[in-house]
């Protein structure tokens, strides 16, 4: 139960200080940049050639499931591209990120707190929620999101080439985008904006209490990015109900 | 004469081909080194592996196939709606599940728990020379270390594959119970007559081929780690994501393989 409230609580009490620290001291315009690079950036060849991969196989399996009862795959070809743009782009590239940037997050922090450099900082006056949190959560915000679209335009054009070359049927009729309309674009959007916000949160959780030596570091690490895989999940799911619940 | 740019670039596209080049050649002498040290497996540490890598994941395999199976019953009941092919959600959650997402979501959470983890301890142990110790007084760290993972996780993917499909899939009948109010009867009509063991077959081949990447592609990583305390945070983070650039690949061959080969 103790774990359970504290994998919940704990990012929001994060989120809380962070926002009275950023809006308290400010938050350095030169530290955002350089963590929309590193959590963007570095993250843009990762979440391409995954989402690329992960296309190619849509495809494959839809053909699979046509194959199996109607016969003609192009007739899926829509309802998979909705589904692509509301649940798939925006859930696996926001578990890639994840992946990537939690790891390197939990990393850094934790090295970080273990060699005493958090304590250094505040020790000069520096506020390590508004210097090194307010940064990367709003480099979170802007960067998942973006990286969400990239992603999903990568699946788009490999499930298009893949369905030309290797189905030999109309890639472009294929993924039509009859079926997408703004509900759709709405809810791809807030999982985006909701796992940006997550990620950064859930990996200074687990790296700014990481305590003694290099070992900690390993171990802040895997929790962080557990904790943020597992909460983009969760946030994929709370979004998909809620509006499941709203349609209905 | 060069220009200063295409010099660069050439350089560039030289060491990046140097880089992939080194990252084979330590991935197949890990796998070789490993396959050689199966022989003389160290049993204790195969015991601690298998309590760490599968006995610990239980909760999060689980919790990980619940929502799996939620959020792909959730997603299809728009379609389900929309083309009135209420009956057969059982056959496409389930394939969807068996094929896709629970292989991929298994994958990628463990390669955050188990690939992080290993990378980090075994970089701990190269950063201290612990490594080097181990080879002075004529001990095989990859029989000691590598080998005991290795087949650890592998035993460990296989064990929680069967289970958590079968979680992710009760979970499905369930929230259909619940979203559209198909009888679970009906849902499991029509798993059990449109999929086949070769289904299940492929899923569990997929998550193994994932657990084998994880395991070898981490203790990879951590082997090669150089330097102070920053480098085992590092191999940690590569360890992540090389793991799910691995998956990925594997999982559009495998898919495009599989399918043709199972069907």
């Amino acid at each position: 139960m103790r774990r359970v409230l504290s994998f919940f609580g704990a990012p929001g009490v994060m989120l809380a200080r962070t926002v009275r620290a950023g809006t308290r001291e400010g938050v350095p315009l030169r530290e955002v940049l350089a963590q929309v690079h590193e959590l963007g950036g570095r993250s843009v060849w990762l979440v391409t050639s995954g989402m690329a991969f992960f296309g190619a196989v849509l495809v494959m399996i839809a053909n699979a499931q046509a194959k199996k009862l109607i016969g003609n795959v192009a007739v899926l070809g829509p309802a998979y591209f909705e589904m692509l743009v509301r649940e798939l782009g925006p859930a696996v590239s926001a578990l890639l990120t994840a992946a990537r940037a939690g790891a390197s997050h939990s990393a850094e922090l934790a090295t970080m707190s273990v060699n005493e450099q958090v304590e250094a900082l505040e020790m000069s006056a520096g506020d390590p929620y508004a210097d090194l949190v307010a940064p990367r959560v709003v480099a979170g915000v802007v960067g998942v999101p973006l990286l969400g679209v990239l992603g999903t335009l990568a699946a788009t054009a490999s499930a298009v080439l893949v369905a030309s070359l290797a189905l030999g049927i109309d890639g472009r009729a294929f993924m039509d985008a009859r079926y997408v309309d703004g509900w759709d674009l709405l809810v791809g959007g807030l999982k985006v904006l909701g796992c940006g916000l997550y990620i950064p949160l859930a990996a200074a959780v687990a790296g700014l209490k990481a305590r003694g030596g290099a070992e900690a570091v390993g171990h802040a690490t895997t929790e962080g990015v557990v904790a943020a895989s597992l909460g983009c999940l969760l946030i994929d799911l709370t979004v998909s109900l809620a509006f499941q619940f709203v349609r209905l | 004469m060069a220009s200063p740019v295409s010099t660069a670039a050439l350089a560039w596209l030289g060491r990046s081909a140097m880089r992939a080049v080194g990252g084979v050649g330590a991935l197949a002498l890990v796998a070789g080194r490993t396959a050689w040290g199966l022989r003389r497996l160290e049993r204790r540490e195969l015991a601690r592996g298998l309590v760490q890598f599968g006995y610990e994941s239980l909760p999060l395999a689980t919790a990980t196939a619940a929502l799996a199976g939620v959020i792909v019953v959730v997603q299809a009941v728009l379609y389900i709606q929309r083309f009135g092919a209420r009956a057969f959600l059982g056959w496409a959650a389930g394939y969807g599940v068996l094929w896709e997402f629970g292989p991929l979501l298994l994958g990628l959470i463990m390669s955050a728990r188990i690939g992080a983890r290993n990378a980090a301890e075994l970089a701990t142990l190269k950063v201290g020379g612990q490594i080097e110790g181990l080879r002075g007084i004529g001990l095989d760290p990859f029989a000691l270390l590598v080998a005991p993972r290795v087949v650890a996780m592998e035993v460990s993917m296989l064990a929680l594959s069967t289970f958590t499909f079968l979680v992710a899939i009760l979970c499905e009948a369930v929230a259909a119970k619940l979203t559209l109010d198909l009888p679970v009867r009906v849902f499991f009509g029509t798993f059990a007559d449109l999929l086949s063991p070769s289904d299940i077959l492929g899923g569990v081949l997929k998550t193994g081929a994932f657990g084998l990447a994880i395991s070898l592609v981490s203790t990879a990583v951590g082997l090669r780690a150089k330097g102070g305390a920053r480098a085992v945070g590092e191999a940690a983070a590569s360890a992540v994501v090389l793991g799910c650039a691995a998956i990925f690949l594997l999982d559009f061959l495998l898919t495009t393989v599989l399918s043709r080969w199972l069907s």
